[in-house]
C-alpha cells in the first residue's frame, strides 16, 4: 500500500483544505464547511484502505439495466434482475481479489450477504479487472429513491462511476441536474455506458450517441467517455470492460476521484469566499495605524486638556504662594461674588474640582477602536470584517476602565504645592517684614528722634533719610521682582513638567492599547491571512 | 323549485316529494330514451355554464310539475351524475338509467363508502321502480318529510348528516366548503336533502342524486336549526340561479323562517344574483314566477362566475412579489401558472361549455406520448424518435369540425397557433392539426415530458394540463415507479382531474407482474380504480404502434365522443376539480405576499428598535454623567481651577463683563461639543451593527440588502458636528433670554452667559441630582424654576435633534429595503376577497 507522500500535489493540497476547516467555523457557510470536512475524512479514509483495489459504481435510474450489466460484467447472476421497478433496494458488491478488500467494502458499509468474490483462478480472462470492486446501486429516481439516500452516498464514495443510462431515460432530469452537471471536471472517473442498445437500430443506435455526447458536453462534461452496451445479448459489455479494466490496473482512480472532488469543492470556495485581494489585506498593525489608535485614544482620555489644566491650574494656584502678597492682599478686599449668593462654601469646592483624576471618555474609545477596525478590513469579505470588528472590540469593553486606572497613577496633582512655593513664600513674608521694619524704624526714628538706641539712630542725620527712602523702595522692588520671577519658573516648570507628563500619559497608553486592542487585532489578521493562503495553496 | 322544497319545511317537502319523484321518473324515462336532449337542455340552464344542461332540464320540469318543481332539478343533476359515472367504470347504460335518479348511484360509484348507507340504497331502487312504485312511496316519504318538519331541528340535524356525508364522498372537494352550492347548478336537490328522514330521504335522494344534493347537504350541516333548513333550500335555489352564491346565502338569512322560505326560495330563483336577498323577501309566494325566472338565471349565472373569476385573475395580475424571499421563485411560478391556467382554461371554459373536451397526453419523457397520438390520429401528427426529449412543441390534434374551435378558441389563448412543428418554434406555440380519425368532441393534446433535462418542457407540460379537461398519463413498464411521474399522478389527484392511466411499452411476456405491481402501487396510492390501458411494446413503424394495440383507447375515446353528457361531466369535473384548487393555491400565493409584507415590517421595526436603543443609550449617557470624563473633564477642571469660573461671576457694582480668557472658554465648549459628538456617533455605529445583525439573522436576503451599511453614512459625523454646535447655541440663547437672574442676585452679581450656558451643560450631563457645584451655581443664579425650565427645553431640544440626525440614518435602511422592492399589502387583501366572492359566485 502506498501512502500520500507518494502522491504528489494531493497531500498539500488536503493539507490546505485541513486549514482552511480548521480556521473556517463562523467563516464560512455551515454546509460548505460540513462538505469540506466530509470530503476531508473521505479522503483520509480511502487513502488509508486498500489503493490495490478501485471502486467502480454502477449507477442510474430505475430500468436502466444496472444489475443486468453487473452480472454480465460479473459473468454470474448475482444481483437479481425483474420487470417491476424498482428492483434493486440494497447494493451488491463483486470483488475481484478479495485481498484486502473487507476493510474497504466495510468502509463502504455493503452487507455482507450481498458481498460476492471473483477468485482470480475461475476466471483467467479477467486477470486485468484484479482489484476492482463492482457496486451495483440502487436507482435514485423511484419512489423508493426519495426516502433512500443509499445511491447518492456511495456515488459520492466510488472512485469511478458507472452511469447507466437507456434509450428511454438518457435524457432525465433527475439524473442530469442532480448528479451529471455536479460532476463536471470529474471527466477521468465518470464513465456512461448507453445500455439497452439492443432495441435500437445501429443508426438510431450512432443518432443517439451522438445526441448524448452533446448533452454532456452541454453540461460541462468535456470529454464523454460514453459505451454503448446491451447486457441482453452481451454486445459492448467487453469494451465496458476494458473501459474498466484500464481505469483499475492504472491504480488512479481514487486519487482522481478525490482530485476531482477537491477540485469542485475548491471552485465553490472561491465563490463563497473569492480570493480577491484578500492576501494583500493587512496581517498586522502597522506603526502609523498604532500611533493613530494612541492619538485616539489619548484624545478620548484628553491627555493634551489635562496638560494644559495642569499648567493653568498651576500658574494660578502658584499665585497664592510666590506672587507678592500685596496684590492678593487688595484683592481679598474686594467683595466675593460668591459671598453675595451665600455660597460661600463653593469656593473650597471649586478649589475641590481640581483634584478630580484622569478618566477616558467611553464613547470616544469605542470610536478609536471602531475606527482601527474600519481602516484594518477595508476590502475585505463581510465576514471577516465583522471578525475583525468583533476583535477590535473584544476587550473594549475593559479599555476605558483600564485607561483610567493606569492613567490615574500618572495623573498630575493639581492641589501640590512644591517645597519652593513655601520657600519663596517665607522669603516674601521676610521682606515684607523688612519693608515694614523699614517703616516702623523710618517713622519711629522721625517722631522721635533720638530716642532710640544710638544703634539705630542712623536717622539722625538727615541725609540719611532718602537713602533709607530707597532702601525701602528696593525691598518692595525685590519682593515684586522676585514674584515675577518665581511665577516665570513655576510656568516654566509647569510646561516642563506637561510635555513630561503628556509623554508619560502617551506611553501608558500605547501599551494599554497594544495589549487589549492591537493583540487580538492582530491575531484575527494573521487568521485571516493564513485561511487564504490555505485557500490560495488549495487551488495551486 | 328547489327551494320551495327545502322551506316550506313538512307540507312542501310532501309536495315536493311528490312532485320529485315524478320528475325523477320522468327523467329516467328521458335518459333511457335519448340522453342527449336532456342533457342538452340542462346543460344551458345550467348556473356554472358547464351544466347548463341541468338548469333547462330543471326548467321543464318545473312546468311539468309546477309545484314541486324543485323535484325536477334534483332529478337532472343526478342523471348526469349518473352519466359521468358510469363513463368512467364503462357501464354505462344500465347504469345511467339508474343512476338518473339516485345521484346517490353516482357517488357509490365513485366512493364505495356512500352505497352502504341505507338512504342511498333505496334512492336507487326508487329510480329502479317504476313510476307507479316511486308514487306510492313517495307518500311515505313526504309524510315522513312532514313529521321532519314538525319536529324541525332534529329533522335537520338528521338529515345535514345524512346527506352530508355521503355527498362529501362522492364529490370530495366540494364536502367542506359552503361555497359549493354554487358549483353545478342541481339546486332541486338540496331541497330535496333537507327534507330528508331516511325514507324521505331516499325519495329526496333519489331527485336530487346530483351533486347538487350534496352540496345543499354540506350547507344544511354549516347552518344549525330550523335555519339550516331555510338555509339549504335557498343554497339550492341559489345553485339552480346559478353562480349567484352571495345572493343565496344572503337570501338564506331572509328565508330562515320555516314556511316562507320556500317562497322566498322561489323567490330567490328568479332574482338570480346578489339581489335575491331583498327579492326573496318582497316575493313572498310567487313559485310560479320564480320558475319562469329560473330558466334564465343559468347565464347570468355564469356571468356572475365569469366575472368573480375576472376579478380573482386581475388580482392574481397584480400580484407583485417585490422581496426575493426564499421561496419567492415558487410563489412566482405558482402565480405564473394561475393566471395562465385562468386566462387559457378556466376562462373559456366558463364562457363555452360546449366546447369539445382536450384530453392532455402527459409523461414521462420516451414513454411514447407522441406514438400514441399519432396511432389515435392515424396519422403522423408529432415526431417521434430516439432522442431525448423528442417533443418540445405541444400537438393537437382534432377532428376537422373542431379544428376551428381550437385554432381560434380562447382555450389555451396565449399560445400562437402553427399548422406543423418546426424546429425553430418558441416555447409559446401549439399546433393544431386535424385528421379524421379522430372522433369529434375529443381532441389530443401530444406534450412535451415531465422529466427530462430539458427543463422548459415540464413548464409547457403543466400548462398543458392546467388546461386539460381530462389527463391522459402515460408511463412505461420501466418507468413506473420514478418520482416525477408519481409526483404527476399526485398533482392530479389534488386537482381532482379526471384522469386516465396508460402503461405503454410493456413486455408481453412480463405484462403480468408488471400490471399487477403498478395496480398494487395505484392502489396503495387510493388511485387504484382509476381508467387503465395497456399498450405492449410492439414494433413502431412510421412513428405508429400497430392498430390493435390501441384499440380499448379507441373505444374510450368514441365513448367520450359519442356521449356528450359524460363527456360534459368529465369536463365539469376537471373544471370543478380546478375551481377547487383554487382555494388552496390563491391563498397559498396571498399568504406568501403576507409573509413578505410581515418580512419588511419585521425589518423596519429592526431598524427602528436598533435606533430606539441608541436613542436610549444616550440618554443614559447624558444622565449617568459618563459624559463627564475625558477631555471635559479635564477641561472643566482648567476652567475652574484656572479661576475662569469665578471670574465668570462679577459684583454689579464692578461693571459688566469681566475679562474672560476666551480660548480656554472656546476650548471646553469645543470639548462638550467633542464628547457629544462621540457619544452619538458611537451610539449610531453600534445601532448600525445591530441592524445588520438583526437582518442578517433574518434571512439570506436581509443580509444581501443589508450590504454597505453596517456603519453610520459618512456624513454622520459632520452632521452631527453641526447639530450639537447649534444644540450649544440654543442653550445659550435660552440661558441669555429665559435665564433672568433672580431679582436678588441681579441686584448684586452679573453673569458671562457663554461661561453660565457651560456651566449649565456640566450641570445636566453630570448626573448628580442638584448636589454639585455647576448646579448649585447655576441654581442660585437663575433660581431652580427657570432652570427646570431651560433644563427642559434643552434636553427636548438635544433629544429631537439627535433623533432627527438618527431619523436620516434610519432612512438609508429604508430605502435599502423599498429599493429591493415593495410587496404591495392590499393586493393580498383582494385575493382572498376574490376566492371568497369565487366560491360565492359558484
Amino acid at each position: 500500500m502506498t501512502t500520500t507522500t507518494t502522491r504528489p500535489g494531493l497531500a498539500p493540497r488536503l493539507t490546505a483544505l485541513t486549514k482552511v476547516v480548521e480556521l473556517g467555523p463562523g467563516r464560512l457557510d455551515k454546509k460548505l464547511l460540513d462538505e469540506a470536512g466530509g470530503l476531508l475524512l473521505r479522503a483520509g479514509d480511502r487513502l488509508k484502505l486498500s489503493s490495490e483495489h478501485t471502486v467502480v459504481a454502477l449507477a442510474g435510474g430505475t430500468g436502466s439495466g444496472k444489475s443486468s450489466l453487473f452480472n454480465a460484467i460479473s459473468g454470474l447472476e448475482l444481483s437479481p434482475t425483474g420487470v417491476r421497478r424498482p428492483t434493486t433496494a440494497r447494493t451488491h458488491a463483486c470483488v475481484w481479489g478479495l485481498e484486502g478488500a473487507a476493510p474497504l467494502l466495510d468502509w463502504l458499509q455493503i452487507q455482507w450477504r450481498h458481498r460476492f468474490s471473483r477468485a482470480s483462478a475461475l476466471d483467467k480472462g479477467d486477470s486485468q479487472l484484479h482489484g476492482l470492486i463492482l457496486l451495483d446501486l440502487p436507482d435514485h429516481d423511484s419512489i423508493r429513491a426519495l426516502t433512500d439516500t443509499e445511491a447518492d452516498r456511495l456515488i459520492g464514495l466510488a472512485d469511478l462511476v458507472v452511469w447507466v443510462l437507456d434509450p428511454q431515460k438518457y435524457a432525465d432530469a433527475s439524473t442530469h441536474r442532480r448528479y451529471v452537471t455536479d460532476l463536471a471536471g470529474h471527466d477521468a472517473v465518470t464513465v456512461f455506458a448507453l445500455n439497452q442498445a439492443d432495441r435500437l437500430t445501429t443508426e438510431e443506435l450512432a443518432e443517439l450517441v451522438i445526441d448524448l455526447n452533446d448533452l454532456l458536453r452541454r453540461e460541462g462534461v468535456d470529454h464523454p467517455s460514453v459505451v454503448p452496451t446491451s447486457a441482453v445479448t452481451g454486445r459492448g459489455v467487453e469494451s465496458l470492460k476494458s473501459v474498466i479494466a484500464t481505469a483499475v490496473s492504472r491504480r488512479r482512480a481514487a486519487i482522481q476521484k478525490l482530485e476531482a472532488d477537491l477540485h469542485r469543492l475548491e471552485q465553490r470556495l472561491g465563490e463563497a469566499m473569492p480570493l480577491g485581494q484578500a492576501l494583500s489585506a493587512p496581517s498586522s498593525v502597522d506603526e502609523a495605524r498604532r500611533m493613530g489608535l494612541t492619538d485616539a485614544l489619548c484624545d478620548a482620555v484628553g491627555v493634551p486638556a489635562v496638560g494644559e489644566a495642569m499648567e493653568n491650574v498651576y500658574a494660578e494656584r502658584s499665585g497664592q504662594w510666590v506672587a507678592w502678597p500685596y496684590p492678593r492682599l487688595f484683592a481679598k478686599l474686594r467683595p466675593d461674588p460668591l459671598k453675595a449668593l451665600r455660597l460661600e462654601d463653593v469656593s473650597a469646592e471649586i478649589r475641590g474640582i481640581t483634584t478630580g483624576s484622569v478618566s477616558a471618555q467611553s464613547a470616544e474609545v469605542a470610536n478609536a477602536v471602531q475606527a482601527l477596525a474600519d481602516g484594518l478590513s477595508v476590502g475585505m469579505h463581510p465576514v471577516w470584517r465583522s471578525a475583525v470588528h468583533q476583535a477590535a472590540r473584544s476587550r473594549s469593553g475593559q479599555l476605558p476602565q483600564a485607561l483610567t486606572e493606569d492613567l490615574t497613577e500618572v495623573a498630575p496633582q493639581l492641589d501640590r504645592i512644591p517645597g519652593w512655593w513655601r520657600a519663596l513664600k517665607v522669603w516674601q513674608y521676610t521682606l515684607v517684614a523688612a519693608f515694614v521694619a523699614g517703616v516702623v524704624w523710618l517713622v519711629a526714628g522721625l517722631l522721635m528722634p533720638g530716642q532710640l538706641p544710638p544703634q539705630l539712630e542712623l536717622l539722625g542725620d538727615g541725609a540719611a533719610l532718602p537713602w533709607v527712602g530707597l532702601m525701602m523702595a528696593s525691598v518692595l522692588g525685590l519682593g515684586a521682582l522676585s514674584g515675577i520671577a518665581a511665577r516665570n519658573f513655576v510656568e516654566l516648570g509647569a510646561s516642563r513638567e506637561r510635555e513630561r507628563l503628556e509623554r508619560e500619559m502617551r506611553r501608558r497608553v500605547a501599551a494599554v492599547s497594544a495589549t487589549m486592542v492591537v493583540e487580538p487585532v492582530e491575531r484575527e489578521l494573521g487568521r485571516h491571512h493564513s485561511f487564504f493562503t490555505a485557500l490560495r495553496d488549495l487551488s495551486v | 323549485m328547489k327551494p320551495a322544497t327545502e322551506p316550506v319545511g313538512a307540507q312542501r317537502a310532501d309536495e315536493e316529494s311528490v312532485g320529485g319523484r315524478p320528475a325523477g321518473e320522468e327523467r329516467v324515462s328521458g335518459k333511457t330514451g335519448n340522453d342527449e336532449p336532456a342533457g342538452h337542455e340542462s346543460v344551458q340552464e345550467e348556473p356554472v355554464g358547464v351544466q347548463p344542461a341541468d338548469e333547462e332540464l330543471a326548467g321543464e320540469q318545473t312546468t311539468d310539475v309546477p309545484p314541486s318543481g324543485e323535484g325536477s332539478p334534483a332529478g337532472r343533476p343526478s342523471g348526469k351524475r349518473s352519466s359521468d359515472k358510469r363513463s368512467p367504470g364503462g357501464r354505462r347504460p344500465g347504469k345511467r338509467t339508474t343512476g338518473g335518479r339516485p345521484s346517490n348511484e353516482p357517488h357509490s360509484g365513485e366512493t364505495p363508502a356512500d352505497e352502504p348507507e341505507p338512504q342511498i340504497g333505496d334512492a336507487p331502487r326508487n329510480g329502479k321502480r317504476s313510476a307507479t312504485t316511486d308514487a306510492d312511496e313517495k307518500p311515505d316519504a313526504s309524510v315522513a318529510g312532514d313529521e321532519l318538519g314538525a319536529v324541525d331541528v332534529p329533522a335537520k340535524s338528521g338529515v345535514p348528516a345524512k346527506s352530508g356525508v355521503p355527498a362529501k364522498s362522492g364529490v370530495p372537494a366540494k364536502s367542506g366548503v359552503p361555497a359549493k352550492s354554487g358549483v353545478p347548478g342541481e339546486s332541486g336537490e338540496p331541497g330535496a336533502a333537507e327534507e330528508p328522514e331516511p325514507t324521505a330521504e331516499a325519495a329526496a335522494i333519489g331527485d336530487a342524486g346530483s351533486r347538487g344534493g350534496s352540496e345543499s347537504v354540506g350547507r344544511a350541516a354549516t347552518g344549525g336549526g330550523s335555519g339550516t333548513v331555510g338555509r339549504a333550500a335557498t343554497s339550492g335555489a341559489s345553485k339552480t340561479v346559478g353562480g349567484a352564491a352571495t345572493g343565496g346565502s344572503e337570501a338564506v338569512g331572509g328565508a330562515a323562517t320555516g314556511g316562507e322560505a320556500g317562497k322566498n326560495v322561489d323567490a330567490v330563483a328568479e332574482a338570480g344574483g346578489d339581489e335575491a336577498v331583498s327579492e326573496a323577501e318582497q316575493a313572498g309566494g310567487q313559485e310560479a314566477g320564480g320558475q319562469a325566472a329560473g330558466e334564465e338565471l343559468p347565464a347570468e349565472a355564469a356571468e356572475t362566475l365569469t366575472t368573480a373569476l375576472d376579478t380573482l385573475r386581475e388580482s392574481v395580475a397584480d400580484l407583485h412579489f417585490g422581496l426575493d424571499l426564499p421561496g419567492v421563485e415558487e410563489a412566482r411560478q405558482a402565480q405564473a401558472d394561475l393566471l395562465a391556467q385562468l386566462e387559457g382554461y378556466v376562462l373559456p371554459r366558463v364562457r363555452t361549455s360546449t366546447a369539445p373536451a382536450l384530453i392532455v397526453v402527459a409523461g414521462s419523457t420516451g414513454a411514447g406520448k407522441s406514438t400514441l397520438v399519432n396511432t389515435l390520429a392515424e396519422k403522423t401528427v408529432s415526431r417521434t424518435g430516439v432522442r431525448r426529449p423528442t417533443t418540445g412543441t405541444p400537438v393537437l390534434a382534432c377532428h376537422p369540425d373542431d379544428h376551428e374551435w381550437f385554432a381560434e378558441g380562447e382555450l389555451l389563448g396565449g399560445l400562437q397557433r402553427l399548422d406543423a412543428p418546426t424546429p425553430d418554434a418558441g416555447p409559446g406555440s401549439l399546433v393544431v392539426v386535424s385528421t379524421e380519425k379522430l372522433p369529434q368532441g375529443v381532441a389530443l393534446l401530444d406534450t412535451p415530458d415531465i422529466d427530462s433535462v430539458v427543463e422548459e418542457h415540464h413548464d409547457i407540460a403543466h400548462r398543458m394540463l392546467d388546461a386539460a379537461d381530462l389527463w391522459i398519463f402515460v408511463t412505461t413498464a420501466a418507468r413506473y415507479a420514478d418520482a416525477p411521474a408519481w409526483n404527476l399522478l399526485r398533482l392530479a389527484k389534488e386537482r381532482g382531474a379526471r384522469l386516465a392511466i396508460v402503461l405503454s411499452r410493456v413486455q408481453p411476456r412480463s405484462v403480468d407482474v408488471v400490471l399487477k405491481h403498478f395496480v398494487r402501487m395505484l392502489t396503495e396510492y387510493g388511485m387504484g380504480d382509476i381508467d387503465r390501458f395497456v399498450i405492449n411494446e410492439a414494433k413502431v413503424t412510421d412513428g405508429r404502434l400497430p392498430d390493435s394495440e390501441v384499440t380499448e383507447l379507441r373505444l374510450w375515446l368514441a365513448e367520450l365522443s359519442v356521449d356528450e353528457e359524460r363527456r360534459a361531466q368529465a369536463v365539469r369535473e376537471t373544471l370543478n376539480g380546478v375551481l377547487d384548487s383554487f382555494r388552496t393555491r390563491v391563498p397559498a400565493l396571498a399568504k406568501h405576499l403576507e409573509g413578505q409584507v410581515a418580512f419588511r415590517t419585521e425589518l423596519r421595526s429592526d431598524v427602528e428598535a436598533a435606533f430606539r436603543s441608541a436613542l436610549m443609550e444616550i440618554d443614559k449617557a447624558y444622565k449617568n454623567g459618563s459624559l463627564l470624563h475625558g477631555e471635559v473633564l479635564a477641561r472643566w477642571q482648567d476652567f475652574a481651577g484656572s479661576g475662569d469660573l469665578m471670574r465668570s461671576l462679577q459684583l454689579r457694582r464692578r461693571g459688566k463683563a469681566a475679562k474672560q480668557a476666551p480660548e480656554r472658554v472656546l476650548a471646553f465648549k469645543a470639548a462638550i461639543r467633542t464628547g457629544l459628538e462621540s457619544v452619538i456617533v458611537a451610539a449610531a455605529h453600534r445601532a448600525c451593527e445591530e441592524v445588520v445583525a438583526r437582518w442578517r439573522h433574518r434571512s439570506e436576503l436581509g443580509a444581501k440588502i443589508s450590504e454597505g451599511l453596517d456603519s453610520p453614512s459618512d456624513n454622520l459625523i459632520r452632521h452631527t458636528g453641526r447639530a450639537i454646535a447649534s444644540w450649544q447655541d440654543h442653550l445659550g440663547e435660552l440661558v441669555r433670554t429665559e435665564g433672568v437672574a433672580k431679582r436678588s442676585v441681579s441686584k448684586l452679581v452679573s453673569f458671562d452667559p457663554d461661561s453660565l450656558a457651560l456651566i449649565f451643560m456640566v450641570a445636566m450631563f453630570s448626573g448628580s441630582n442638584g448636589e454639585g457645584v455647576p448646579h448649585r451655581l447655576v441654581n442660585a443664579l437663575l433660581g431652580a424654576e427657570s432652570l427646570r425650565g431651560i433644563g427642559a427645553k434643552a434636553l427636548s431640544d438635544l433629544r429631537a435633534r439627535i433623533s432627527m440626525l438618527f431619523d436620516e440614518e434610519a432612512m438609508r435602511y429604508v430605502k435599502a429595503l423599498d429599493s429591493a422592492g415593495i410587496p404591495d399589502e392590499s393586493v393580498a387583501t383582494r385575493l382572498y376577497q376574490a376566492t371568497y366572492n369565487l366560491e360565492v359566485a359558484r
